[in-house]
């Protein structure tokens, strides 16, 4: 933690106090890498054996115990639609709440703590291109020095996309085809 | 609310309070309902209710609420006071359920954050008048004028039912000079000969509540009139002479002279009502049985007091019936949240357990563990126990649910119009507190029912010949493991082709089928379906085709299940299986693939290995399994939830068959695993609704198995 504040510290001289900040976890998944607002993250555990729950949506991996509670985790690859990976000891889970739905998210790895000061809320048509899946979880981007970061709504991320990106879902189907 | 400091922690209270006490005034009035009145002790229970709920209301500043107490406490001060004879019962326990409805409706009000604004006007005059009713009507008791001041003595006449066995005694005590609070004492024999009376009375009469009454026994002597089956003797020993009494005189006598009062040959007119004696003495010399108050009546003067006959044998109001057990045990009210947390964390310790008495590190060959299995079989008791104690805590009798379903027999029956016997068995049976919770509903549907559709108006059943009375009777028993409670009627029972008629009318039924074939069961779970009425005429209380699906959804979401039985003429039964707890279960732990599925021991019938040969393949892709002569449905649990890795052939895995509701089905797992009590949690919410699914547990490795639901897989 110690050394991402020192990371983070240089920039702080550059923008003014007065812009928000706000403390992010960023995850890599695929190549990109994503911001959750801490506020939502209760913990991140290394991944455990999980108990699948047959005939649920693929990303839902299955259930974990986490200390006596028992909480469903999804695999963030999978809910964006992005090639399965293979879980080694780097792989971690977030254990986020949101609204009190505790969800655990399976990532390939947990990069860092940023906080983000220079936020930048783009259009959802110039998040990426429109036929990612992810981009229906990214409410805005962050740039952290020279990096980007996504960042991401575990709303919509948890229930499935409602909305000003609702219409965006309908459409996706169709452009994924003509990507092939 | 009006008031600007905060009432909170004071509400709760308040509300919870009170809603204790008109549970338990409703419980009492329920239970008096049949009879002639109100005993004393619940006279004053009622009207102890009464006032505590206007003082804390007062204090609330829930007006209304405090209008309405105050009106009934009124009543039965009055009551407590004078006992009027000739109450209307049936009407005072009206308006007694009345306040009760309307404060536990304003409470409710209170409890949803809105205001207490119900309008008891009507009520309160429907209460006045009924109080002004009892005051004129009945007797004139409280306008009658007080004993000390007036310049006649009062005169008591009454008609008693002479029996052979009773006898008439004019009882006069003396009491010594000096006797303090001689009044009380005097009180103290009226109450002790109250035992043996059949009927008595007492002069100066008011001797408990005017202080100065001790001045006139002291002067004039205490004068009783006692009618009782017993013999100077015993009333002898009942109030001997001692320090405080210093003389008995007892006189027998006769009837008439009994009618005639106090007259001991002292002062005082005599009874000009010639007409209306001699009646009455004809009739007790012919030891009639039958009382005639109406001989007396018309003659009766102001300020006298009618006594009215009583049946001999039968308690006298005065008589205490009998002396309520007022054993308390001691009790604190817990938080439910707190009863929960200690719940989960019994089934953490449970769990916990598990995984420390099989721990992997354990099974390493040559350890020496006598001393560790000592040591963790006394644990293992310890934690039994433990658990037994914390489902004890939250198991509650069903009393008050029952007692609720008295109050709606009372209701419908009597807006219906049907006399109606409501008998109640086991209502003591203690089960979870969830459940009730969940079946409170189900089984006010059901009784419902039972007293507007299953039983049958006065005439229908004096013309289908049925002389027994209308009866609706609710049971519960605890057997295997399983709550049991039916609501059995003695109506008309459900009709078979008027059922089948509405099945075929919103197309239910297969028409390829014959109606023969449907079996009885089998039609009578059409009612349960949605919408499915065959009462023609909507009443206040049923009719709409809402509700049996209610019932049967409520059910079924506790893991219960609803039995329908009928007999046509004779009435029907409603049979309601509940588990007793939801919390632990005992089950049988099974493999298949890479998943651990668990499964409620209860419906587990056995378990076999079958070979090929027993296997019988449809074309369609049905499997079953021939077992000495009968054949199962096959289901692969593997095949059924898309695993991987399962064993495909049968003589690798392992047959359960599972029965439930009557049909049986054969479930193929991989391996068997163990018996094993699991704490039962839900699957989280997140995760979609899966078919078969009810649950999931953790097991002693901390690992997780999904508990299958018998019900989704037959």
């Amino acid at each position: 933690m110690d050394e991402l504040q020192e990371f983070t510290d240089p920039y702080s001289a550059d923008t003014g106090q007065e812009e928000e900040q706000e403390k992010y976890v960023t995850f890599k998944s695929g190549n990109e890498y994503f911001a959750i607002r801490i506020e939502y993250v209760s913990e991140i555990i290394q991944i455990q054996p999980i108990t699948m729950i047959p005939e649920s949506e693929d990303y839902v991996k299955g259930l974990i115990n986490l200390r006596g509670k028992i909480i469903p985790v999804i695999d963030v690859r999978l809910r964006f639609c992005q090639e399965p990976f293979e879980y080694n000891d780097r792989t971690c889970i977030i254990v986020i709440n949101v609204n009190s739905t505790i969800v655990g998210l399976v990532v390939e790895k947990i990069a860092e703590v940023v906080e983000i000061r220079e936020k930048k809320t783009l259009p959802q048509s110039s998040v990426g291109r429109s036929d990612k899946a992810q981009n229906k979880y990214v409410f805005a981007i962050g740039k952290v020095g020279d990096y980007v970061k996504l960042l991401l709504d575990p709303e919509r991320l948890l229930n499935d996309v409602e909305g000003p990106s609702a219409e965006q879902a309908g459409g996706e189907p169709a452009l994924k085809e003509e990507e092939k | 609310m009006a008031e600007e400091f905060s009432t909170e922690g004071m509400l709760d209270m308040y509300l919870f309070e009170n809603e204790q006490l008109l549970e338990s005034l409703q419980e009492t009035v329920l239970e008096q309902k049949d009879a002639e009145c109100f005993d004393e002790d619940s006279i004053n229970e009622i009207f102890r209710a009464m006032h505590t709920i206007k003082g804390s209301s007062a204090i609330m500043m829930f007006d209304n609420i405090t209008a309405v107490a105050h009106k009934l406490e009124d009543i039965f001060y009055y009551l407590r006071e004078s006992h009027p004879e000739e109450v209307p019962h049936l009407e005072l326990v009206d308006h007694v359920l009345e306040v009760s409805d309307f404060i536990s409706n304003e409470m409710d009000k209170i409890k949803g954050g809105s205001q207490a604004d119900g309008d008891a006007t009507n009520l309160i005059a429907g209460m006045d008048k009924f109080l002004k009713s009892i005051q004129t009507g009945g007797a004139s008791g409280k306008a009658g004028v007080p004993e000390t001041k007036h310049e006649e003595p009062k005169h008591f006449y009454i008609a008693p039912v002479a029996t052979s066995a009773s006898h008439f005694y004019k009882i006069f005590i003396t009491y010594h000079p000096g006797t303090e609070l001689v009044n009380i004492h005097a009180y103290k024999a009226v109450y002790a000969l109250k035992e043996l009376a059949e009927d008595l009375l007492y002069s100066p009469e008011d001797i408990v509540s005017n202080e100065e009454s001790a001045e006139v026994i002291l002067n004039d002597g205490f004068r009783v009139l006692l009618q009782a089956q017993c013999s100077e003797e015993d009333i002898r020993k009942i109030i001997g002479v001692g320090y405080d009494v210093k003389k008995v005189d007892i006189y027998e006598c006769s009837g008439e002279e009994f009618l005639q009062g106090f007259d001991f040959g002292e002062s005082g007119p005599q009874i000009d009502l010639e007409s209306g004696v001699e009646e009455i003495e004809q009739k007790a010399a012919a030891k009639s049985e039958q009382p005639a108050p109406a001989a007396a009546k018309p003659a009766m003067a102001p300020g006298d007091f009618v006594i009215k006959p009583k049946e001999s044998g039968r308690p006298k109001k005065l008589v205490k019936e009998k002396p309520k057990p007022s054993e308390k045990a001691s009790f604190i009210s817990v938080s439910v949240n707190k009863m929960d947390m200690l719940m989960d964390l019994i089934g953490e310790l449970v769990i916990s357990e598990s995984v420390v008495l099989q721990n992997q590190d354990l099974r390493v060959p040559g350890l020496n563990l006598t001393n560790f299995n000592k040591a963790a079989a006394q644990m293992s008791k310890i934690s039994t126990d433990l658990q037994n104690v914390i489902m004890s805590m939250r198991m509650v009798p069903l009393t008050n649910t029952f007692q609720k379903m008295n109050r709606i027999v009372f209701d419908v029956s009597r807006k219906l119009g049907k006399d109606i016997e409501f008998e109640m068995i086991g209502e003591t049976t203690e089960v979870d507190k969830n459940i009730i919770e969940h079946i409170s509903d189900p089984l006010m549907h059901l009784v419902r029912n039972a007293v507007d559709h299953g039983i049958e108006t006065a005439e229908e059943r004096a013309a289908s010949g049925k002389t027994e009375k209308a009866k609706v009777t609710l049971s519960a028993k605890t057997e295997a493991g399983k709550v049991w409670i039916s609501v059995v009627d003695n109506g008309k029972g459900l009709d078979r082709d008027k059922i089948l008629k509405k099945a075929r009318n919103q197309g239910i039924l297969d028409e390829t089928r014959p109606d023969s074939t449907y079996s009885d069961k089998e039609i009578y779970q059409f009612i349960t379906l949605p919408g499915f009425s065959t009462n023609e005429q909507v009443t206040e209380y049923s009719g709409r085709g809402v509700g049996m699906d209610v019932v049967v959804s409520n059910i079924q979401a506790i893991g219960g299940n609803l039995d329908i039985e009928s007999i046509p003429g004779e009435g029907s039964t409603m049979n309601l299986k509940i588990p007793l707890t939801l919390a632990i279960i005992d089950g049988i732990v099974m493999e298949t693939g890479r998943s651990t599925f668990v499964i409620e021991m209860n419906v587990v019938k056995e378990f076999v290995s079958v070979t090929e040969d027993m296997m019988i393949h449809e074309p369609n892709g049905d499997e079953y399994v021939m077992l000495r002569g009968e054949c199962f449905p096959v289901l692969r649990l593997g095949e059924w939830y898309h695993l991987t890795d399962y064993k495909k052939n049968v003589e690798d895995g392992m047959m359960v068959i599972l029965e439930l509701e009557g049909r049986a089905i054969c479930v193929l797992v991989d391996r068997l695993i163990g018996k094993q009590e699991i704490v039962v949690k839900p699957i989280p919410s997140y995760v979609k609704k899966v078919k078969g699914l009810t649950g999931c547990t953790q097991l002693g490795d901390g690992s997780i198995a999904l508990i299958l639901d018998p019900s989704g897989l037959v």
